[in-house]
């Protein structure tokens, strides 16, 4: 009698779980799969409800063709360009946030907030009108610029977490036995921060690779990158599959890139990198 | 030397910490600051005499299809933070009250989009959503006919930028719900308290902080979003990240662009002082 009475309230308890899990998964992942279908699909026609002829087809045709490679290789070039750029920028100046006491430190560490604090595109579009004026649009260095201030937030705030949660008594230790202050640095500080600030690096690679909104106001129309090129197939979507083919082959790699950066950084590291 | 070690760091510091943080507030400054300034500045010069001049404010709002624009950019931004919080604020607490399996897969699925490029959410939504798409094959197969699709529709957009924003808005809210202590819940239900009250009388008043952020994140990603708008929405009205983009590139008058984004930036300068505030607030009370 109870034990029918506690499965059914078990059972119940699962009702609100099952159906967040459903709603998410129908939302969120099922978009998802369906592009994956498409990619691998040489012929779909509308009602049927899985494609009607499936290979690899399309694979070899977008594999063939010259802009893919082209955008490939720029959307490469820049992403570590600026990843690196960032870091030599970023990196001493979150050991300096995190380390050492100068005047207006916190006051400074809270303005960098204000990459956040603008709507995005209208401010893309001030910084726009001003690299017009200086030529920079349409160039290389005009997107790595653009895109450069994207990355600043990210990545002091989370390197600062970083160098804030290393042990100090680890250091005064290493210190106490003779070595000298680089070689602590090296030996223990770096060593402690490091997969933080790996994670920071692969954030930002990644989200520089995929940054679509600056790249095509101020690439446009010489500097094209994989996903300006995803709007011009999107644009013109004669095939579906390109589309979803370039979707899949792009997407994949830096999923797992994701995944590993998730292992390192807590979901609160990434949302704390916001300023949440 | 043990001693004088020291006062020489002491020395060092304070010029050091400042020259190493002075380049990305170089960046920040030229990138951010000059830009918005000139943009607010130009805009409100006369390019002949060089005086103060309203004209660009006037030719804005004087246009119907301008306004138009810019209600609409309001309005579909209000339903997205609406329609997140509202979706958001369920998975959150759920997550937070129960452990196990179905919970940890919730949880993944929801930051999922965390990890989906915005340009491939487009596409993704639209073979989904878009005409003779796979949700409208699978509503015929099941004998559902006349779907609309929300593709190019305010729909479009409003639904594309609340799949991007999902993950955001929820893992902020739940870094609100983690700092509040069971003993808090639990000493309310020792007294009494029904679920309703514990969720109006406790959580929500302890949290209030972690959704101001996440309202405030979300309206402003929403109000200066392009990628969605652009492929997802109507070509009129438009939202304002479109909006500027076609009269910046396409129409190539940056004065009335640089118009468009300081009237942005008017309406989302609340938002953005209470964002800061509210980070400024929740660091403090953290550390």
């Amino acid at each position: 009698m109870t034990g029918g009475r506690n499965r059914l309230l078990a059972a119940l308890g699962l009702v609100p779980g099952v159906s967040l899990a459903t709603l998410l998964t129908l939302f969120i992942l099922v978009p998802i799969a369906a592009v994956f279908l498409w990619a691998f699909a040489e012929a779909w026609r509308y009602p049927s409800l899985l494609p009607t002829r499936w290979g690899l087809r399309y694979w070899e045709v977008m594999l063939a063709r010259a802009d893919v490679w082209t955008a490939l290789s720029t959307s490469i070039a820049l992403s570590l360009t600026v990843t690196l750029l960032s870091a030599i920028i970023c990196l001493p100046a979150a050991y300096a946030f995190a380390r050492m006491e100068f005047p207006g430190r916190s006051a400074l560490l809270l303005s960098f907030l204000a990459t956040q604090a603008f709507p995005k595109f209208g401010l893309y579009i001030a910084i726009a009108t001003i690299f017009f004026s200086f030529g920079l649009v349409g160039t290389f260095a005009g997107v790595v610029l653009i895109q450069l201030v994207n990355t600043l937030l990210l990545m002091i705030w989370i390197p600062v977490g970083a160098f804030q949660g290393v042990d100090r008594r680890l250091e005064e230790a290493a210190r106490d036995v003779g070595a000298s202050p680089l070689r602590t640095f090296f030996s223990i500080t770096l060593p402690q921060a490091g997969p933080a600030i790996a994670a920071a690096l692969l954030l930002t690679f990644v989200g520089t690779f995929y940054e679509t909104e600056g790249a095509f106001l101020i690439g446009a129309p010489h500097v094209r990158t994989m996903p300006v090129l995803m709007i011009s197939l999107i644009n013109n979507q004669l095939v579906v599959q390109y589309g979803a083919v370039l979707s899949v082959m792009l997407w994949v790699p830096s999923f797992l890139a994701l995944l590993f950066a998730r292992k390192i950084l807590s979901a609160r590291t990434i949302a704390g990198g916001l300023g949440a | 030397m043990a001693l004088a070690a020291p006062i020489l760091v002491e020395a060092r510091r304070f010029p050091v910490g400042l020259l190493l943080v002075a380049a990305p507030m170089l960046l920040l400054v030229v990138f951010v600051l000059v830009p918005a300034a000139s943009a607010i500045v130009s805009t409100l010069t006369d390019p002949r005499s060089g005086g103060p001049s309203l004209a660009n404010y006037r030719t804005l709002l004087g246009d119907p299809l301008s306004r138009g624009n810019l209600f609409f950019t309001l309005g579909s931004t209000l339903a997205v933070c609406g329609l997140l919080l509202a979706v958001c604020l369920p998975v959150a607490l759920y997550l937070r009250f129960s452990s196990g399996r179905l919970p940890a897969f919730v949880q993944s699925v929801a930051v999922f989009p965390l990890f989906v490029p915005g340009i491939i959410v487009a596409y993704a939504l639209i073979r989904f959503l878009g005409p003779n798409g796979s949700l409208q094959t699978v509503l015929d197969a099941i004998g559902i006919h006349g779907f609309r699709s929300p593709y190019l529709t305010p729909a479009g957009t409003v639904i594309g930028l609340v799949w991007e924003g999902i993950p955001l808005t929820l893992l902020i809210l739940l870094s609100g719900l983690a700092q509040i202590p069971n003993a808090a819940i639990e000493a309310a239900r020792d007294v009494g308290a029904g679920r309703l009250a514990i969720l109006t009388g406790i959580i929500l008043p302890l949290i209030a902080n972690s959704v101001t952020v996440a309202f405030s994140l979300a309206f402003l990603g929403a109000f200066g979003a392009f990628t969605i708008p652009y492929l997802m929405g109507p070509a009129s009205p438009e939202m304002m990240g479109v909006f500027m983009q076609r009269t910046f590139s396409e129409l190539r008058d940056p004065a009335q662009a640089q118009t468009q984004a300081v009237m942005s930036f008017l309406f989302c300068a609340a938002v953005g002082v209470i964002y800061v505030r509210s980070v400024i607030r929740s660091r403090r009370r953290g550390s």
